[in-house]
């Protein structure tokens, strides 16, 4: 009973008055996140991040990771009462979660979804709890070798799942590459694309680039498509008292929906480069081909909201477990979880939760109750958010400029840094505009140098020979994971591409 | 546009790929990969895929670039942005903030002007004490102080 | 590429900035220091690392024993692996009220990048701490002692794996080898926690490392150290040899000490080096020093500087000698 006495401890940790005020924050500001459209966790972390500085180390990662999974419940909310999602993860939420409330179903399909949420985010703590501890231990036995590997599995993973603009999502990836590699080589100490400028000994710093690309970057496209000008269009009425909650029918009839939901998300979510957006149209369409009532899907049948639902709030538990026990980001969202980690002087990998117990199962045990609390928030709290959705984009945009440009100076006093922050934006909003992923970019940052340090000190320990990823166990797992993934995920992904197709309608 | 920005892209892969073959070596004199290794892989796969996507593009030519309506508001926005990024390093960060909150919701928010002016102030008030006061982070200081 | 003419633009902002945010030095004159004057301390780091908790260290000691009357302004100006911060301070020539502390940056960062200063230009106040390192297996490895290592290491390809490459944990291995005659691959990692775990998994032969970050896992038994390379073994790596020993003394380490500006006036320099003599005698000293593993070598003054020069040019030596630098 290793795993409950750690887990006690971490709850010990986590319920001091300070961190559940900084967890409640957290929470709140991941639905606020979520709410805004074109605004995710990652936006939000990353402009939220240099806020974190004067708090202690454990009430700010409590906080920085209740944004990331806040996030996912916020995001709905619009997804149900505006047909508009409040981030990428929510678009399947939309194709039942609006036809719902047109039916005068809104509140049923805000509680719901609240409680799907719950399940979802629940159950991938759970499985938090129980699976990273054993993935800490494997890992253990993962060399150069095998995070190169991993690495490269996480880029093959995304640009499969990118479908029908794949070229673009190399092209995206590739300039991330081309990022990475600024800064001293990390083997020859050489400097590569410095032009001799100490500023870029180190190297591009992602934050800039993070908040740049989905902050300015999302903010100018929303300005393009002309969401300040339309406002917020027309949020369905929905009643207070009479038919709010959900009838025992919704809830027995979606009651295994939840279980797939929850294990499909929670292993999508583990995999490298797959993540909570590709795990909730997953779900949707796994869920509608098993449905007796498939032809009332795209109507308004509660299961077909409450999968995703389910879903994207187990995959980003999910992704939690390489970021802790490798150190390897799957994601946009996660790639900014790692780089709070690092700005705190903490290195996730194998030996993370063993030299950190209490930071390390503190965060899990604060998830518990992190996603109780958005429960909560999320059903007592409608009124609210429906005023921040009437917030005119208009007078939100400027505001928003100016926090990422005041965040991004925080971090480092660097006007550099902060300039760089406005050319991604910039950059951001043309790749956004022209059908790139800035995700793939943010992504390949992190993932580039990562994948290239470890295959030159792979090569450097095996003297040359390639023969190494085949010698050792660990690699050869790997190397037969990826391999079956790479076949299943576009068959997996085919299902889904009738969604997928509707996704990119609801997203423009 | 979409071509002049996919030609952008060529023009930096070019530049990229550029320094990888000339200034960077394929191998280390140990015969390990050297620092240009991966720069050229990715320079040449990078010009290779844009010239493709370039290719796709100049085919499907009917790809329109939206009313001119919906770019005067973003091109007046990014200008204003950068104009803010400029203030920014002259005036410190809560003056800049105060002026680029002020002449952007003019722009965009026109008439409300009672709202407009609150927001300006109110909203570098309360990001000075939260990040200043509070959080002890770093503001951008000023180089030029403004009489505020 | 976009960036690239941002980024300049934005370094030429910076130059031109520096000499406009210096204080005034006309207070010079009267008694030092003054209790009027701010003192301002530039931390060429980031909030957490090594070089700004020696700085926050020093400061807590000097307000607790109210060794300094005036106020003292800490202040963060990370960028360029200290080119920004240390160039701030390079900036304030003669200025007897700016101050900051030195790491290995101070020595690399200029042999990589070309930064106006040079480490010697500063007007040098005391080596107060050097970094050392331990080499270490895998327990689970043959190789039991450093004897058998380097008789293992003449006969067979090995590897050590270290933190950077224009860093000290490149030079301390490369010198040891050429003293005990073996010849190794070194791997460069990001940090120290993938190097730990690239040795756990038996990817590496051995690697070097601050015995302050790996010893939880020494004394749990999964390394096993084998030499160290400071004069001086630290009490929790008891029984381990040091190179110096073995007879195989490579005398460079990693200076944390304390800088004034450039020209910095005589009396300043004295005032410091008096105070900071009175700093390393306090109990929380000692305790900065043993809970960061560092090893303490105190040097003041001009000798300071010198010991700067050398470590400058040994490793400016090594590092052209494999091509990292020209």
């Amino acid at each position: 009973m290793d795993i409950f006495s750690d887990l006690v401890m971490g709850l010990t940790v986590a319920v001091s008055p300070i961190n559940i005020v900084y967890l409640l924050i957290g929470a709140m500001v991941g639905m606020i996140v979520g709410v805004i459209p074109g605004f995710g966790p990652s936006a939000g972390l990353a402009i939220l991040l240099p806020v974190t500085f004067g708090m202690d180390p454990i009430g700010a990662i409590m906080m920085l990771a209740a944004i990331y999974y806040g996030a996912m419940y916020g995001g709905t909310i619009t997804s149900i009462l505006l047909n508009t999602p409040g981030e990428s993860a929510t678009v399947a939420s939309t194709f039942d979660g609006f036809p719902l409330a047109k039916n005068g179903r809104a509140g049923p399909a805000l509680v719901m979804q609240a409680a799907a949420s719950f399940v979802g985010g629940t159950v991938g703590v759970i499985l938090i709890t129980v699976l990273a501890p054993l993935f800490a231990q494997v890992s253990r036995s993962f060399g150069p070798p095998e995070y190169f590997l991993l690495a490269l599995m996480g880029m093959l993973t995304l640009i499969v799942m990118i479908g029908a603009h794949w070229k673009l999502g190399v092209i995206s990836a590739l300039i991330g590459f081309a990022l990475g590699t600024v800064g001293v080589d990390l083997e020859t100490g050489q400097g590569r694309y410095t032009f001799g400028s100490a500023e870029l000994i180190g190297g591009i710093y992602f934050i800039p680039i993070a908040i740049g690309l989905f902050g300015l970057g999302e903010l100018f496209y929303a300005f393009y498509s002309g969401l300040h000008r339309t406002g917020t269009g027309t949020i369905v009425q929905y009643d207070k008292e009479e038919r709010f909650w959900p009838t025992a029918q919704d809830w027995i009839s979606t009651r295994m929906t939840m279980v797939r939901g929850s294990i499909l998300g929670f292993v999508v979510g583990v995999i490298p480069g797959a993540g909570a957006t590709i795990a909730s149209l997953m779900a949707y369409s796994t869920e509608r081909s098993l449905s007796k009532n498939r032809d009332n899907f795209g109507k308004g049948e509660m299961a077909g909201l409450v999968a995703p639902e389910t879903a994207n709030n187990a995959a980003s538990s999910g992704a939690m477990i390489p970021l802790l026990t490798l150190g390897i980001p799957g994601s946009a969202s996660t790639a900014v979880l790692l780089a709070a980690f690092l700005l705190w002087g903490l290195r996730p990998g194998p030996l993370f939760m063993e030299q950190n117990p209490e930071l390390a199962w503190g965060l899990i045990a604060s998830m518990y109750l992190g996603n109780m609390a958005l429960l909560a928030i999320s059903i007592f709290a409608i009124p609210l958010f429906v005023q921040i959705i009437k917030v005119p984009y208009r007078v939100l945009g400027p505001c928003i400029v100016v926090i990422c440009a005041l965040g991004t100076f925080s971090v480092h006093a660097s006007f550099v840094e902060t300039y760089l922050m406005f050319a991604a934006g910039i950059v951001g909003f043309f790749m956004r505009l022209y059908g790139f992923s800035p995700a793939a970019l943010v992504l390949a940052l992190v993932l580039g140098p990562l994948a290239e340090e470890a295959l030159r000190q792979t090569l450097t320990i095996s003297r040359g020979s390639f023969m190494i990823f085949v010698e050792r166990t660990p690699s050869l797992w790997i190397i037969g994971i990826t391999i079956a993934l790479l076949l299943l995920l576009p068959m997996l992904g085919r299902v889904g591409n009738t969604s997928a197709g509707v996704a990119e309608k609801a997203g423009s | 546009m979409r071509i002049a920005f996919f030609v952008m892209l060529l023009a930096g892969g070019i530049f990229y790929s550029y320094i990888a073959f000339v200034d960077l070596d394929f191998m280390t004199r140990t015969g390990r990969l050297g620092p240009g290794f991966f720069p050229r892989l990715i320079g040449a796969t990078a010009i290779v895929m844009t010239l493709w996507a370039l290719v796709d593009e100049l085919r499907a030519r009917n790809a329109t670039d939206g009313a001119l309506r919906q770019w005067a508001d973003v091109a007046v926005l990014v200008a204003l942005s950068l104009g803010y990024a400029v203030l920014l390093r002259l005036f410190g960060g809560f003056a800049a903030t105060i002026v680029f909150l002020a002449v952007t919701l003019s722009v965009l928010n026109r008439g409300q002007y009672l709202k407009n002016g609150l927001i300006a102030v109110l909203v570098p008030v309360l990001l000075y004490l939260l990040l200043d006061r509070l959080l002890n982070a770093n503001m951008p200081p000023a180089l030029i102080t403004l009489p505020l | 590429m976009e960036f690239t003419t941002t980024f300049k633009a934005g370094v030429l902002a910076a130059a031109v900035a520096l000499p406009l945010g210096i204080a005034n030095d006309a207070a010079a004159q009267a008694a030092y220091p003054s209790a009027d004057e701010t003192l301002d301390w530039t931390i060429a780091f980031g909030p957490g690392g090594g070089n700004d908790i020696m700085a926050r260290s020093i400061i807590s000691i000097l307000e607790k024993y109210d060794l300094y009357p005036g106020e003292i302004q800490p202040e963060n100006r990370a960028g360029g692996s200290g080119a920004v911060g240390w160039g701030y301070l390079y900036g304030q020539n003669g200025n007897p009220y700016g101050i900051s502390t030195t790491s290995g940056s101070f020595v690399t960062t200029p042999l990589q990048a070309d930064t106006p200063w040079q480490p010697e230009d500063f007007t040098p106040v005391a080596l107060l701490a050097t970094d050392d390192l331990v080499l270490v297996v895998n327990s689970e490895s043959e190789i039991q002692n450093i004897e058998e290592f380097i008789a293992h290491a003449k006969e067979n390809p090995i590897n050590i794996g270290g933190t950077g490459t224009v860093n000290v944990d490149f030079i301390v291995p490369t010198l040891f080898a050429q003293k005990a005659g073996f010849e190794f691959d070194y791997v460069s990692f990001n940090s120290m926690s993938e190097q730990t775990t690239a040795l756990l998994s038996k990817a590496l032969d051995a690697m070097v490392g601050n015995p302050g970050e790996i010893l939880g896992l020494i004394d749990s038994g999964d390394l096993r150290p084998l030499v160290f390379s400071g004069q001086n073994v630290p009490a929790a790596l008891e029984g381990v040899p040091t190179m110096g020993e073995l007879g195989y003394d490579i005398g460079v380490s990693m200076p944390r000490g304390l800088i004034l500006p450039p020209d910095a006036p005589a009396e300043a320099q004295a005032w410091w080096i008096e105070t900071m003599k009175k700093v390393v005698e306090t109990p929380e000293w000692d305790e900065y020093i043993a809970s960061n593993t560092l090893t303490p070598t105190v040097i003041y003054g001009e000798d300071f500087r010198t010991f700067l020069v050398n470590t400058k040019n040994g490793f400016g030596e090594v590092l052209r000698s494999i091509g990292a630098i020209k």
